[in-house]
């Protein structure tokens, strides 16, 4: 044990202090300046704060000013930056918000720069593709990710699970679950309940054959879809394989409160890109399995862009704006700083140069994307307008759902009568 | 007016910061939101003019505008005579004269200080979680408490608590006007051997009526308003199903979730019509209940 005497105290608070107000600190020598913002956590923005050092230590001409802020606040201060016309030069885009920035007009296209300062041209066509709107590329893809159930393996090796857990299916799933409920006496459940997670719903709608949005952005899951899911997992709470209720009620929780990181619940949910971050908060060695497949049904994951860099309308300098996100995905310093923290990058060459170093996490999630190539389907258009409502109208539907307030079927109706004029309402 | 402006001079030179305040910054933003309450304006596009149609929708479609007013009226309603008796019971306790007064003042009025802090709302939050202090204490004489945050039946009376705990400026304004009432009142009524009770209900209830008008509506006022411990505690939603969907809640999450901005200025401008209403309802009934010392009748 070290002891903590005051001055080792005050001397880490000034270390931090400093550290912390390092990256932030323009470079005065520096003429030009861009600004970086992004949505992150401490990982993420220690790595990117160590990339902007990097670029301007090659780059002596151009100064880097990165903001962060978490995911909950990052779309309202961009919409008030949007509205003040005081948009950072690059910003970081989500799948889900990227057509709605697109048709307020507040991105600019990146072709033009295509092959002259922005070298993509030998990047995996399918997923920058996916930074495409109307056929002009609005968003540059700095990773790539998909749904992943997150597993607990000493708990599985325990109960003795041998299901094959990229093409198990949600009887394989639910007898899992039984299995280490069983196993541990009940102190530690099978799963988290997923009832209020639309990103995992939205693959049951895949597995049953339709898409959540139709091309022109009209609701097309049904109220038969929600109330199976819903009852599905009912089942499993009333058989007392899934965590405590008043667990399951609280919206996003930060990622070490999840069941997996806790110890409650053997397996949890998440994006794969986010393997890196819950194992540094998991007490046991977690591994990646898919989300359970319906016996007989279609493929329901799908490998996405898992995040953006976009140029704004208001950048002004956009030569300097650009050589950065250049850097951002061919530089092999830079790319190597960043490693597979934001995802699974598109360039292949990157990717090659990655592979000797990658830590035993990282290595888990590379492996992942190889098996799941093949299982998943293809990639859904971008969620029309409005979404990200619909995506809090079934977290509370849900929560009545869970607390027994309100029946299934009734729940279920009234959250696609719901969802149906939100998406009417945003166009 | 030469008069006029003699007798009332020095009052608008010490308003005056307040006004140029009003003027410069304010007024601005008021019109302007009053302007957009009948646009459509998602903050990036140009405002669309579109007459009453934002006011319309929250009266005839908005299901969740309908909850939001419920849960604040509810919470009004609760919150506002809870914290006033709280109030007032401390006063009284503190006027018994206690040579430390000063002190107990002090101590009481912290929460008030705190209690619209983030960190308090936080704080209140771990209390009240399924395995929180609360529960902790309750477990020890052997009652299973309830999940106060995240059951829908409970999580407002977790705000209601907290707010009767910032009972500070209203009591001190009580301990002002309790110290205000002529002691020879009691000693005569003493004298008569009245009781207590009764003592408190003829005596310092009447003649408190003007502080206790003047407490009513600026707590009124104040818990309309009331957005922080909400927005904290329902992680900014309004959850679990929308039981602490407050008005200002669901108004930010219009404004700066879905980026309604006209919307929300509607939405806005009714609160300030309800507020208003109140307010008048208040003052207007005061008549039949509130009577000043130097009234002459």
């Amino acid at each position: 044990m070290t002891k903590l005497t005051r001055r080792t105290l005050l001397g880490t608070i000034g270390a931090a202090a400093a550290a912390s107000a390092l990256p932030a600190m323009p470079a005065l020598a520096a003429t030009r300046t861009i600004r970086h913002y992004w949505w992150g956590n401490p990982e993420r923005d220690k790595r990117t704060f160590a990339v902007i050092d990097a670029f301007q230590k090659k780059n002596a001409g151009i100064s880097v000013s990165g903001e962060t802020i978490g995911w909950g606040d990052y779309w309202t201060k961009m919409a008030t930056q949007t509205a003040g016309r005081n948009m950072a030069d690059l910003v970081q885009m989500d799948y889900r918000f990227l057509f709605e920035y697109v048709n307020r007009g507040a991105l600019k296209p990146l072709d033009e720069f295509a092959g002259k300062s922005l070298m993509i041209a030998d990047f995996d066509k399918g997923p920058l593709d996916g930074g495409r709107v109307d056929g002009k590329l609005y968003a540059l893809n700095i990773g790539s990710n998909s749904q992943v159930m997150v597993y607990n393996t000493r708990a599985f090796q325990e109960a003795g699970i041998d299901a094959d857990l990229i093409n198990w299916t949600w009887d394989d799933f639910a007898k899992a679950c039984e299995k280490i409920t069983a196993k541990s006496g009940g102190k530690m459940k099978g799963s988290d309940d997923l009832s209020l997670m639309i990103e995992t719903f939205e693959s049951w709608v895949r597995q049953n054959g339709r898409e959540f949005y139709s091309p022109d952005g009209k609701v097309t899951a049904t109220a038969g879809d929600v109330a199976s899911w819903w009852q599905m997992w009912a089942d499993l709470r009333k058989a007392g394989v899934v965590r405590d209720k008043n667990k399951t009620v609280i919206l996003d929780p930060p990622i070490a409160e999840s069941g997996v990181a806790v110890g409650d619940t053997a397996m949890s949910h998440y994006w794969s890109n986010q393997l890196v971050g819950i194992q540094s908060v998991a007490k046991d060695k977690i591994g990646a399995a898919m989300v359970p497949h319906k016996a007989g049904g279609k493929p329901g994951q799908f490998i996405k862009p898992s995040m953006f860099l976009s140029l704004s309308r208001d950048a002004k300098d956009t030569e300097a704006a650009i050589a950065y996100m250049n850097a951002w995905v061919n530089d092999p310093e830079i790319t190597g700083i960043l490693g597979l923290e934001r995802g699974i990058p598109c360039s292949p060459k990157i990717r090659a140069a990655l592979t000797p170093k990658l830590t035993e996490v990282e290595k888990l999630s590379v492996d992942y994307f190889a098996a799941i190539q093949s299982k998943v389907g293809p990639l859904p258009l971008p969620a029309p307008k409005g979404a990200g409502e619909v995506r809090d109208a079934f977290m509370r539907a849900g929560t009545d759902v869970v607390l027994g307030k309100v029946e299934i079927a009734k729940a279920a109706g009234t959250f696609i009568e719901d969802a149906q004029s939100i998406v009417e309402r945003a166009q | 007016m030469r008069r006029f402006f003699a007798r009332n001079a020095p009052a608008y030179v010490f308003l005056l910061p307040w006004l140029i305040g009003f003027f410069l910054l304010a007024l601005g933003p008021i019109l302007a939101s009053l302007y957009l309450s009948f646009t459509r304006y998602d903050m990036v596009s140009a405002p669309r003019w579109i007459g009453w149609g934002n006011y319309e929708y929250m009266f005839t479609r908005d299901r969740r505008f309908w909850k939001a007013l419920q849960v604040t009226f509810t919470y009004v309603a609760l919150a506002v005579p809870a914290r006033l008796i709280m109030a007032l019971g401390v006063a009284m306790l503190l006027d018994k004269g206690l040579r430390t007064i000063g002190l107990y003042r002090a101590i009481f009025y912290l929460p008030s200080l705190l209690g619209s802090s983030i960190a308090i709302a936080i704080l209140w939050r771990q209390l009240f979680a399924a395995d929180g202090v609360v529960n902790q204490v309750l477990a020890m004489v052997g009652i299973q408490g309830a999940s106060w945050i995240t059951d829908p039946d409970t999580s407002l009376f977790t705000i209601v608590v907290l707010a009767m705990w910032q009972f500070g400026s209203p009591m001190l304004i009580f301990l002002a006007g309790l110290r205000g009432i002529p002691r020879d009142l009691y000693e005569a009524a003493e004298i008569d051997g009245t009781p207590r009770w009764r003592q408190f209900t003829r005596i310092t209830l009447p003649l408190l009526a003007p502080v206790i008008f003047f407490n009513l509506v600026l707590q009124t006022i104040d818990s309309f308003k009331t957005f922080s411990s909400a927005f904290i505690i329902s992680n900014g939603t309004g959850a679990p199903a929308d039981s602490l969907l407050f008005y200002t809640v669901y108004l930010f999450n219009e404004a700066f979730k879905f980026f309604r901005m006209g919307y929300a200025s509607a939405l806005a401008w009714f609160l300030l019509v309800i507020i208003a209403t109140f307010t008048a309802i208040a003052f207007f009934t005061s008549k039949y209940w509130v009577h000043y010392e130097n009234e002459r009748d």
